[in-house]
């Protein structure tokens, strides 16, 4: 499996990284950690590249790259990653791949489990071209309050997408893991029952019934989802729930919560402009939430 | 197949979120073509103004790449009956292009030198008494030599040097951080303040001559340029300083200059030979700038310092090639083709009259019109670049009072005041990717910045110029 992190400001950036890794290590995935600096204008932008070749040779470093060498000193910190001695660097090394993407290895750093991106322009494009590029399953970004942001992630970024809101290192969370017939829904089960296997979390399995012809199917779902979180040994309660789906599952999610879930199966054209309720949820609530892909 | 049909429909999403101002701005063409022609507006004229206002909203939203919209200028120039084919490529090349290619390329040769460590110890050892004279130093050296060899390569010399001494300014106390920010924008706006003092100092002034030059017969040499321009220059320096000074107070403590000095100490004589022979090669270019721009043209005599520094073998056309941003240069050429268009057909006139049908309750005083054009042009450039402004605007700026050369001057001068956004010009947009700072400071800053360098030339157009 193949996760992408995607951090800015070093004091935002923490939580991310914190359950970003736990996530991460809960499926032994390779990490990427990407930086995406400032979209630089087409007027510019050789200029800009000029300038950032000149502080690179004088060791002055462009931005991104001391915010990386940050992330990775954290992780290492937490001991989220263990610094392999074979290869070091007397300097830092700025791999350009291709256009807008570098490889950053750090000076006298070096780590099989993490890989350091640098990139620059906007950032829903940036992360949708790494996410298509290689292949990553689940991309992980912070919360902040931008809900166009949210809702073209959850759109146009082909992976699984965590956003880390108003997540704390100090709270017990729990999963709240609403469940429905679509494929998107069976993804975001898999997900929650390795990520809560691997940090013994408790799942709180729910799902919404609208008064619709789809109602038994969903209580057989929610019956089938509960047996296998018992088998696996994993502590849950499933419950149903009555009414607006998108109130129902911010109200029951709190700020305790992790929310996974699936991604909406409607058509790209009806959630671009009137948008889903996974988009919804996303928006409105007060705590991190994964849509799965 | 639903899979196919999502895949398909979501791809053509992204596209339509990524290119949405592409396609506003071709709806908006298509129905303003549908309209009938405004009156007193031959379908040439009109058509040009439209393809200006596309110009301006790709431009401004970056929808598509800039040679994409260099050629859909060109091209919809012709099919839209702007002009024939022949006489479009005519007015696509011209001087003031050939200086757009040269003082890119140019800025590339001269920053391939590491000039900035020679630079270092002549401001260190003239200013390097304290910390302020420093500053202070390094805002002048910005802006003279910005003035004479464009703000984009100066901004690029100058960066390495401020950063350098700020290395180890702790960004989180109020102190350190107003340190920072006093060191970049110093650069920032002594590059920015700088373009407009000579003709090389940016596009848009020789943009400006040969718009004078082709609509007005006024010829300005390098000479009268900086007759105009340099007494507004060393006033804005002044305020500058002032205006910084009183943004970020600090005690400069942490900022290393003779820390800076002690490790750039070494160098060894092959090096000091190629700065020497690069000094030579740039004091010739800008001496020819000075003597020959009537018979040679800007363009010519910086194409001719490019062509010294690869025949000399100083810089590699690789790293030429790399680094112009061939993209803007397609697109000042188109610009400025258009620019021309806007001329020749009549829609400038048409614009100037309008705008004097809908200024004639106002009292009959050029000064309201001159500060309408300069403050227009202004703003315009901190949201659309000071070239492009100039290429686009100057017709009108010349066509409201065109024995005034005051106006035009003033258009192209007030262009080169981008204070206000990062988006405005190369210098501001390699402050703001150091990612130390902010859109909301800069525009804060360049606010006052902004207003003072309005009332700047102002005061110097209306008591100074008329003495010239």
């Amino acid at each position: 499996m193949n996760i992408l992190i995607a951090i800015g400001g070093r004091e935002y950036s923490k939580l991310t990284l914190d359950l970003g890794m736990k996530v991460s290590n809960s499926f032994e995935a390779s990490t990427t950690i990407a930086y995406v600096g400032k979209k630089i204008s087409q007027f510019a932008e050789k200029d800009v590249s000029i300038v950032h070749q000149s502080l690179d040779e004088r060791q002055l470093y462009r931005p991104g790259v001391r915010t990386l060498e940050w992330a990775y000193d954290f992780l290492k910190s937490k001991e989220y990653i263990e610094e392999e001695k074979v290869a070091t660097f007397n300097d830092y090394l700025l791999i350009d791949e291709e256009q807008s993407r570098m490889r950053v290895l750090l000076k006298g750093k070096h780590s099989n489990k993490i890989n350091l991106i640098l990139r620059t322009g906007e950032i829903i494009e940036q992360l949708r071209s790494e996410v298509q590029d290689n292949n990553h399953d689940i991309t992980i970004i912070g919360g902040g309050n931008n809900k166009g942001m949210h809702h073209d992630l959850v759109q146009f970024i082909d992976s699984s997408v965590l956003v880390v809101k108003n997540y704390s290192v100090k709270k017990q969370y729990k999963i709240l893991l609403p469940v429905n017939n679509s494929k998107g829904s069976n993804k975001a089960i898999e997900i929650a029952e390795q990520f809560a296997k691997s940090n013994k979390l408790f799942v709180e399995i729910v799902t919404v019934l609208e008064n619709k012809s789809s109602d038994n199917t969903l209580k057989k779902i929610l019956e089938r989802t509960e047996e296998k979180f018992s088998n696996a040994g994993i502590k849950n309660t499933a419950t149903i729930l009555e009414g607006n789906v998108v109130k129902r599952i911010v109200e029951n999610a709190g700020d305790d919560s992790i929310i996974m879930l699936g991604v909406s199966p409607k058509n790209p054209i009806t959630k671009y402009f009137f948008g889903s309720k996974p988009i919804s949820i996303t928006a409105q609530c007060n705590c991190p939430v994964l849509v799965a892909k | 197949m639903q899979d196919y049909y999502k895949i398909v429909s979501s791809s053509i999403l992204y596209w339509f979120s990524q290119k949405k101002w592409f396609v506003f701005s071709i709806i908006f063409a298509l129905i303003f073509i549908s309209l009938p022609t405004p009156i007193g507006l031959t379908v040439p004229a009109y058509h040009s103004l439209i393809i200006l206002f596309m110009v301006f909203i790709l431009v401004t939203s970056e929808p598509i790449p800039f040679p994409a919209i260099a050629l859909l200028t060109l091209v919809l120039q012709v099919l839209l009956g702007v002009a024939p084919a022949d006489v479009i490529a005519s007015s696509f090349m011209n001087d003031a292009v050939l200086f757009v290619m040269g003082s890119l390329m140019f800025a590339i040769a001269i920053v391939h030198q590491g000039l900035d460590i020679r630079l270092a110890k002549i401001i260190i050892a003239i200013f390097g008494k304290s910390k302020r004279l420093f500053l202070a130093g390094l805002m002048v050296v910005s802006a003279i030599l910005s003035s004479f060899l464009g703000e984009h390569t100066i901004i690029a010399i100058m960066l390495p040097i401020g950063l350098a001494i700020i290395k180890n300014v702790d960004s989180s106390t109020l102190d350190g951080k107003n340190a920072i920010l006093l060191v970049l924008f110093s650069i920032g706006y002594g590059t920015i303040i700088g373009s407009i003092g000579t003709p090389s100092g940016g596009a848009r002034n020789v943009i400006m001559i040969n718009y004078l030059q082709e609509f007005t017969n006024i010829q300005i040499d390098y000479w009268d340029w900086i007759k105009y321009a340099y007494p507004i220059l060393m006033i804005q320096l002044v305020v500058a300083y002032f205006v910084l000074k009183f943004a970020f107070p600090t005690s400069l403590d942490n900022v290393r200059v003779q820390g800076y000095k002690r490790s750039i100490a070494k160098s060894n004589s092959a090096t000091n030979i190629k700065h020497l022979f690069s000094c030579l090669i740039i004091g010739l270019i800008i001496t020819s700038w000075f003597l020959f721009n009537q018979e040679l043209g800007l363009g010519i005599i910086s194409l001719c310092g490019v062509l010294i520094f690869m025949i000399c073998g100083m810089v590699p056309w690789e790293v030429i090639n790399k680094n112009t941003n061939w993209g803007v240069i397609l697109l000042f050429a188109a610009t400025i083709s258009l620019g021309f268009q806007i001329n020749e057909t009549g829609a400038a006139s048409w614009l100037v009259e309008k705008f004097n049908e809908l200024t004639s309750s106002f009292p009959e005083d050029s000064s309201f019109s001159w500060s309408f054009m300069a403050i227009l042009t202004g703003l315009t450039s901190n949201f659309f670049t000071s070239s492009a402004t100039t290429s686009l605007l100057g017709p009108m700026a010349i066509e409201l009072q065109p024995n005034d050369i005051s106006f035009g001057m003033s258009a192209a001068i007030a262009s080169g005041f981008s204070f206000l956004t990062v988006i405005s010009c190369p210098t501001a947009m390699i402050i703001y990717s150091t990612g130390l700072v902010s859109i909301k400071i800069f525009f804060r800053v360049g606010l006052l910045m902004f207003s003072s360098s309005i009332l700047i030339l102002y005061l110097v157009s209306k008591f100074y110029w008329v003495t010239l």
